[in-house]
């Protein structure tokens, strides 16, 4: 046992209990100051994160294991994290949201995922997995007088509650056929024994569990209204933090111990990708609500994502990563964005985003950089994210042909997703605006967004380094 | 393993018949002469006053779950206590870990009123 390994985990943890305590005893009022401790306190577990970087080790029986690829989501989450808190400063004021139960659960979720991505053990994955998601659930509805909140909760709980049985039921299956949680052990069992119905039907079972975390289609029908109804801060974490611990659980589980069972999913992981970009898309173009718009613009983002894992190389996977940082970044930005909009507007209907370029210039462009960002569009960092990612399957469909037409599924379905981002921008930039009033946006919200956009632009512009420390940890995946 | 079925469903036909068969009989062979008295609720001794199907206070659910944290509290530290002696100085920090989280909780409910009976 090395607690060392647990140390951002644990400083987190700890960090969220501070923060109730303090909580506690601060008098009415002198609540905002919470949102800055949580900020400032992130930087223990990511200086924690960075001093694991580099090690390669597996402790607690097997159950936890600290490499680059769980180095990789740490700072990833980490990263989304502290733009969730910085975006929440004006949000929960304004929404008189309990600011101490709110960032604590921020910082739970956040510690939650960081297990998603550390565990390589079947019991261990589901409570992290549930940690992480029943503190989603109380944020989603964390909005105490206002309906559409609770009912995004609710939805969520009741939904997440069905995925986790069909997701404990494959553990089952597979743990009876294997004799063995840990995933390594699993593979080499599938291995011996070979691949029988059953197990197919505890992969599948794995797969629709995990699919609903992240909203994958048929497993996707919460996305849309947990998004609408839930805290915007929230809906950007759920966006991309818990989609990107979703994919961190689904690379380990099935590049390890189903590895065995290749010729079983990737076949399926294909038609899932190639359904869930197609289908995010064009459902995307119909909104009129920019929330449900992004709801389903991260259906087909995943979509994009699972391509990598149809590919099942160290190149698509690295792949994968650099696209989830990118996408993480982006998405943040883009919600941010709206968060500034919605409080000043106090709409989140597209409709009303006309000539908002002209009444807050520099939101505009925020915003419309993360929109052509996640469009795909040079220099920013979606396009060289999805340039990396589709190159990497397109190179795996030597060896497996049917990988040239999800290549080619997934640029016809970017060509089409332009067009609804391009929608909002061209509403901002040439819609004809109600008032002429300048909007105030909040400071925090505008550090927020800067950090968000200038992260999208140097990923985009000098990627190297983190397609570098992305390859490094596919690796670590297909030794 | 056709036999150690046969085995089962024969187990399962007798037990259904063991709930079955007395039913039928006393459906068979009781009398049957109600009265008011006899049809009436009977619920612990006391007649309802009211409808039954009343809404609960919220507060009984913040009780509830007080009450449930404590309960499990008690469920860890009993295995704690038994196995004390094997386990060493990391399980006496570990439970006191445990129950210092417990007692944040108790801070919590306490200061946010959930113990008040308002």
């Amino acid at each position: 046992m090395n607690l060392n390994l647990l140390l951002p985990e644990i400083s987190l943890c700890v960090l969220a209990v501070v923060l109730i305590v303090i909580d506690l005893l601060l008098p009415q009022g002198r609540k905002s100051i919470l949102g800055y401790i949580a900020l400032v306190g992130l930087a223990f577990p990511a200086v924690f994160t960075l001093s694991l970087a580099g090690v390669q080790q597996v402790s607690f029986s097997g159950a936890l294991v600290v490499d680059q690829v769980s180095v990789f989501f740490k700072l990833l989450f980490l990263i989304a994290a502290a733009l969730v808190i910085l975006s929440s400063f004006d949000y929960t004021r304004r929404l008189s949201i309990l600011q101490g139960e709110y960032y604590a659960l921020v910082l739970f979720a956040t510690s939650g995922m960081m297990l998603m991505a550390s565990t390589r053990e079947l019991i261990s994955i589901y409570i992290a997995l549930e940690f992480t998601s029943i503190t989603l659930y109380v944020l989603a509805a964390s909005i105490r007088n206002d309906a559409k909140s609770s009912e995004a909760g609710l939805k969520y709980l009741l939904l997440g509650a069905l995925s986790s049985g069909a997701l404990l039921y494959g553990m089952a299956l597979t743990f009876g056929l294997t004799g063995s949680t840990v995933l390594n052990d699993i593979a080499s069992a599938l291995a011996q024994r070979g691949i029988s119905a059953a197990a197919v039907l505890g992969l599948v079972f794995i797969a629709a569990g995990f699919g609903f975390k992240i909203a994958t289609v048929p497993f996707h029908m919460w996305a849309p209204d947990v998004y609408e109804g839930a805290p915007t801060p929230i809906t950007a974490f759920l966006s991309v933090a818990s989609k990107a611990a979703g994919f961190a659980l689904v690379l380990r589980v099935f590049l390890t111990a189903f590895e065995p069972a290749e010729k079983t999913w990737l076949p399926l992981f294909m038609v899932l990708a190639a359904v869930t970009m197609t289908l995010g898309n064009f459902v995307a173009i119909r909104q009129t609500n920019i929330k449900r718009m992004l709801a389903y613009s991260s259906i087909a983002h995943a979509g994009y994502v699972l391509t990598g894992l149809a590919a099942a190389t160290a190149g698509a996977t690295s792949g994968m990563l650099v696209y989830l940082l990118a996408y993480t970044l982006t998405n943040l930005g883009a919600f941010i964005a709206i968060i500034a909009f919605s409080g000043q507007v106090g709409s989140d209907q597209i409709e009303d985003y006309n000539g908002l370029s002209r009444r807050a210039p520099v939101v505009s462009l925020g915003l419309a950089i993360c929109l052509l960002s996640l469009a795909g569009v040079p220099p920013m960092a979606g396009f060289i994210s999805k340039v990396y990612l589709f190159a990497a399957v397109f190179d795996a469909a030597a060896k497996n042909s049917g990988l040239y037409y999800l290549v080619v599924i997934a640029l016809l379905n970017s060509a089409v997703s332009i067009f609804y981002y391009l929608r909002v921008v061209k509403a901002m930039y040439f819609g004809p605006a109600a008032t002429e009033e300048s909007l105030h946006t909040a400071f925090s919200l505008r550090v927020a967004l800067s950090a968000a956009v200038a992260g999208v632009l140097i990923v985009g512009i000098y990627p190297t380094p983190v397609m570098q420390a992305a390859s490094v940890a596919a690796q670590v995946l297909f030794h | 393993m056709l036999t150690a079925y046969g085995y089962i469903a024969i187990f399962l036909v007798i037990a259904i018949g063991f709930g079955i068969v007395p039913l039928i009989i006393s459906l068979r062979e009781r009398q049957t002469r109600p009265d008011p008295v006899k049809l009436s609720t009977y619920e612990c001794g006391v007649e309802t006053i009211g409808p039954t199907w009343v809404q609960f206070r919220v507060g009984f659910y913040l009780y509830a779950l007080v009450f449930v944290i404590f309960d499990v509290e008690t469920v860890f530290l009993y295995p704690w206590a038994v196995a004390y002696g094997k386990l060493g100085l990391y399980a006496l920090v570990e439970m006191f870990v445990f129950v210092l989280l417990l007692a944040v909780g108790l801070a919590y409910a306490w200061r946010k009123r959930a113990l008040v009976w308002k």
